[in-house]
């Protein structure tokens, strides 16, 4: 019996540090956040559907902030868009937030950068400051309790498979 | 002419065509990388943009004809760097020095923006876009992070020097970084970086 006891402990002294280091592994560019709520967000699209990020609690939500005058975004854009199209059967909602633009300025970005989205639109860019963004394009990882946890610095290729692996080792730790 | 004396030639002409190609190659690199900086710590460059190019950007965006004047009675420096060293870089503009042979240029930071718009009654939309298109008063850049945007100066006719001083390490007790890009001058419509 005290072998046994010994052998256990061996395992479980082998294992667990093991499985602790098994914890999400953070690619260059994105930051951990100190798990603060998240700000409201409560805004309408550009057809007028309104969302409310409390109704994705219990998902990881990727929340990007964009403007169509900023080169970077119009990088990044497409590469959120094959994230969508690689994720489409992962439980996380993907929001967009346009920064403080007309609907004709989004109308022609969306129609050409990624006709396949849809943004929210904040008109007075107050949403976007309460969310502190250090610049744009911002990504934020919202946790499923609505906690902020991780984001992006600049602009990111998020279809590449580091970026891919980390969203989809996120979904798994829900 | 023989075959030797014709083939010497041939080699004389390739030789001055290679030449003045690399004489004008490194000279068309020296203009395009006057502005620019970069060592193992930082990828750091000033591009001057003309009061035409600024109110463009801005009318394009549905600016106020009263926020679109304002913005041309400025000398606008757009600012891009990159942290590319394992450490954090700290921008604090407040550490710059941007002066010329006069002494110190004044520099529009955000917060008179903000008054400025106010008092122009300017919407808040505008102030928005504005405000995003300025570099940040100060951030701390994690290991690759860029940072861009304007630096909003009075305008000049003499060039300046953009000095700017970084703190750098986790503590901000590192080796400060020490950036200097000298003979830099406001744009004039009409006029390009050279």
């Amino acid at each position: 019996m005290n072998k046994f006891v010994k052998a256990i402990t061996f395992m479980l002294f082998i294992t667990v540090p093991g499985l602790l280091s098994a914890e999400i592994k953070i690619p260059e560019g994105i930051i951990k956040l100190d798990g603060r709520s998240a700000p409201q967000l409560k805004l309408e699209d550009i057809d007028g559907n309104s969302y409310d990020i409390k109704q994705s609690r219990g998902k990881w939500v990727f929340v990007h902030f964009w403007a169509a005058w900023c080169g970077p975004c119009r990088r990044e854009m497409p590469t959120v868009q094959r994230m969508v199209e690689q994720l489409k059967d992962h439980a996380i909602d993907v929001v967009l937030v346009n920064t403080a633009e007309t609907d004709d300025e989004v109308f022609s970005f969306m129609g050409v950068i990624a006709p396949d989205m849809s943004t929210l639109m904040d008109r007075d860019g107050l949403v976007t400051e309460s969310w502190q963004p250090r610049g744009l394009p911002a990504s934020f990882f919202v946790s499923p309790r609505g906690t902020l946890e991780y984001i992006a610095l600049g602009g990111r290729t998020w279809d590449k498979p580091k970026f891919l692996n980390f969203v989809k080792q996120l979904i798994e730790t829900k | 002419m023989n075959i030797s004396a014709l083939t010497r030639y041939l080699v004389l002409l390739i030789v001055t065509l290679i030449c003045s190609i690399q004489i004008h190659a490194s000279f068309a690199a020296e203009k395009k990388d006057r502005y620019k900086f970069e060592n193992k710590f930082i990828k750091f460059g000033l591009y001057p943009r003309t009061p035409e190019q600024m109110a463009a950007f801005y009318e394009g965006r549905g600016f106020p004809k009263q926020a679109v004047s304002a913005t041309t009675k400025h000398c606008f420096i757009t600012v891009g760097m990159r942290n590319i060293s394992k450490t954090k870089i700290w921008l604090d503009l407040s550490r710059w020095r941007i002066y010329n042979i006069q002494g110190e240029v004044n520099r529009t930071n955000r917060e008179q923006w903000k008054q400025k718009w106010t008092q122009l009654k300017v919407p808040l939309a505008s102030q928005a876009t504005f405000t995003w298109t300025l570099l940040p008063e100060s951030r701390d850049l994690h290991p690759d992070e860029p940072v861009g945007g304007n630096i909003t100066l009075q305008p000049m006719d003499s060039p300046f020097t953009v000095e700017a001083n970084f703190a750098t390490g986790e503590d901000q007790q590192g080796k400060t970084l020490k950036v200097i890009i000298e003979d830099v001058r406001c744009l004039k419509n009409g006029e390009k970086a050279s």
